[in-house]
């Protein structure tokens, strides 16, 4: 008796198990589902809402005009508290239980590449929004993997290309001791030695992330007189930074160069109060470039949320017109016509047309270097003086990717 | 690598500003452990707290004397948070054991982490320094900011008035004495919880100084409370528990090596700080000076 019972029950919950965790189960002609896991808790909320809120616009923009192939799209996002354990369990939450046809995030990149060998293995398209390890197109890339922000492969060539166009030879390395901070270091001063073999570093300084006081850091600097310091700073450190180098004066002495400083996320909270002279990249600028299509994006923006957009609604953007384009071309929701359409695909955007390369799975963004300034007229520092660095000068190479993937 | 005097005498004074900020904040926590004995992790919150009002006061305030009248006022924001907490839960808990006071006051640092992500959200803050205190003035052609050159001066003013308070008033003596025998202050007559009160408000208003002082410096942002606390408490511990000077001592030995560690070996400077509290510990055990305990 006891027996059949044991049977029974395991029998039963073979049958439940392979209902919810089925890739196939039987789906009626609802809305195309797509899972947003992300930060959505924390100091990383700066640039996660931005993503989140201009995917949101996008899609209802879709959604007014019928969705695609007479479906509409619908979106539920789920909060990782940026730890990647947690963040895992809520992919496999939104696969399994909300049955998401496309999952989208995150801005961890420990987490994002946890989430993509899950995504491999279940055979979900991920579409990562803002998570910038290099690895995530590059060694560990696949076929269900797709990014549609920079990584620290392409930080490296963006800044290395145009930090060399510029007269500076005695260089001095400053950063946040992790992961980030040297993969960032390294991309950067790996290529410019490419490019310019003539440059020296004199020294680094390394400080623990969150390091709340970096001016004995850049009074030490200035002491030993580089003709350039690049700092490899994220988060918190990056308005820190700033802050020191204006207190000391340092900004006005050894021109710097911080990726990120002149994004809008990292000067709105400084106001004027930033230092001038700064160099730094972005892949956004929603004063630049001055087309009618960034500022049709900006006015729509800022009149649904009352702020302007920063570089995370960028990537919010691509990632809406890349799933609409490749949903529409692939007829219907199957995962693998999906991804053949979205190989290769090309869509509008504020920066241009972008291109998502077929290869690596990488959308191949231009990077502008900028120089901060105060300019009449605004109650924070812009970026002035923009190059704009093609994304051909920006992307890493197919044979770079094959090396790490080891091809 | 060769400097200059001028910068060995810079980063020296950058060492010396960035420890009148460790100094204010670990008096406060030594004050409360030598007359409460309790180990106040949620000394480091009220330390964010401090900061966060800081933010707060100086934007409703504006203009130039916004920032004087936030570090005027950010400390008793934080008081009266410290005097509902101390009211409500500390003052039930005097007599437990050390370990499970740690365990409460942790606690209390979490809930008040998250009360400050309620009300100030969690985006990163910044204020401005005063329009006198900004940008930087030329010691021997070194630049070094001023707002440091006036933590400089208010570290020791803030430590005369801690010293003249425990020494020359009554209720400064009173909890002299009940940090010595409570029991005996208690049998005095005199109203032993509040002596305690008192005592616990005025260490929580050196946290909130500290937090109005390191404001402009530094990008106001949660997490900051428990970066503090543990660099709060090896400077108690190395300078002696419970005594104000030793904080100073503890303070300076922090800042100053944290600072020569940037400039002379700048990618390992994050360990001096500690190398020198692991040297002190293995010769003074007890910490530089004499502990209360």
């Amino acid at each position: 008796m006891k027996r059949i019972f044991v049977l029974t029950s395991l029998c039963l919950f073979v049958i439940i198990m392979s209902i919810f965790l089925s890739p196939f189960s039987i789906k009626a002609q609802g809305p195309i589902k797509i899972g947003i896991v992300d930060t959505y808790s924390g100091p990383p909320t700066t640039y996660t809402y931005d993503v989140r809120d201009a995917f949101k616009l996008a899609i209802d923009e879709i959604n007014a005009k019928g969705g695609v192939f007479g479906r509409k799209i619908e979106f539920t996002t789920r909060d990782d508290k940026f730890k990647v354990d947690i963040c895992l369990s809520m992919a496999k939450e939104l696969i399994m239980m909300e049955k998401v046809d496309i999952l989208m995030g995150t801005i961890n990149s420990a987490a994002t590449l946890a989430v993509s060998e899950y995504c491999k293995a279940e055979k979900i398209p991920f579409i990562v929004t803002f998570s910038k390890s290099d690895k995530i197109t590059g060694e560990k890339g696949h076929r269900y993997v797709f990014s549609v922000s920079e990584n620290t492969a392409m930080i490296g060539k963006a800044a290395a290309s145009g930090l060399a166009k510029r007269p500076y030879i005695k260089y001095w390395i400053a950063g946040d001791d992790y992961e980030y901070g040297h993969a960032l270091a390294d991309g950067v001063w790996g290529n410019l030695k490419k490019l310019k073999p003539e440059v020296q570093l004199m020294g680094q300084s390394w400080w623990k992330v969150g390091e709340p006081e970096l001016t004995p850091y850049l009074t030490a600097i200035s002491s030993a007189k580089p003709d350039v310091v690049i700092f490899a700073t994220g988060g918190a450190s990056m308005v820190n930074a700033m802050k020191a180098a204006k207190a000391t004066g340092f900004a006005e002495k050894i021109p710097m160069f911080i990726h990120t400083a002149t994004e809008h996320s990292t000067l709105a909270p400084l106001g004027l109060e930033a230092p001038e002279k700064v160099i730094g990249t972005s892949n956004y600028h929603f004063y630049y470039p001055d087309t009618p299509k960034n500022k049709a994006f900006v006015k729509a923006f800022k009149d649904a949320y009352g702020r302007e957009p920063k570089v995370g609604a960028l990537y919010g953007y691509l990632a809406a017109q890349f799933i609409t384009k490749a949903l529409i071309k692939a007829g219907k929701m199957d995962r693998e016509k999906f991804i053949d359409a979205l190989e290769g695909m090309k869509v509008d955007s504020p920066v241009g047309e972008i291109e998502m390369r077929a290869y690596d799975h990488q959308a191949m963004l231009p990077m502008f270097m900028g120089v901060t300034k105060k300019v009449a007229g605004y109650p924070f520092l812009i970026a002035t003086d923009i190059v704009t660095i093609p994304a051909s000068e920006v992307m890493p190479s197919i044979e770079e990717i094959k090396k790490a993937r080891r091809q | 690598m060769n400097f200059g005097i001028a910068e060995i005498i810079c980063q020296f004074l950058v060492g010396i500003s960035r420890s009148m900020i460790l100094f204010i904040v670990c008096a406060g926590l030594s004050f409360i452990l030598g007359v409460l004995r309790v180990p106040n992790i949620a000394h480091g919150s009220l330390y964010m707290i401090g900061a966060f009002a800081t933010f707060s006061i100086t934007k409703i305030v504006g203009g130039t004397y916004g920032f004087w009248v936030a570090l005027a006022l950010a400390p008793f924001l934080v008081v009266l948070v410290s005097l509902v907490t101390e009211r409500l839960l500390f003052c039930h808990l005097y007599q437990r054991e050390h370990l499970m006071l740690l365990l409460f006051t942790f606690s209390v640092s979490l809930i008040l982490g998250d009360l400050v992500k309620i009300v100030w959200g969690a985006e990163y803050r910044s204020v401005p320094p005063p329009e006198l205190l900004k940008g930087s003035i030329s010691i021997l052609g070194a630049s070094f900011p001023k707002y440091n050159l006036f933590l400089i001066i208010i570290g020791p003013l803030v430590g005369i008035a801690l010293w003249l308070f425990t020494t020359k008033t009554k209720i400064g003596k009173i909890s002299r004495a009940a940090a010595v025998d409570r029991e005996m202050v208690g049998v005095l007559g005199i109203n032993v919880s509040w002596v305690f009160a008192f005592a616990f408000l005025i260490g929580c208003y050196l946290a909130g100084v500290g937090g109005a002082l390191v404001a402009p410096t530094v990008s106001i942002t949660l997490g900051m409370d428990h970066t503090l606390i543990i660099e709060a408490f090896l400077i108690v511990t190395i300078g002696g528990l419970g005594n104000m000077w030793g904080a100073l001592v503890g303070s300076l030995i922090f800042g100053v090596t944290h600072s020569f560690g940037v400039l002379f070996w700048p990618q390992f400077a994050i360990v001096f700080p500690y190398m020198a509290v692991v040297i002190v510990l293995l010769l003074r055990p007890k910490g530089l000076l004499k502990s209360v305990w």
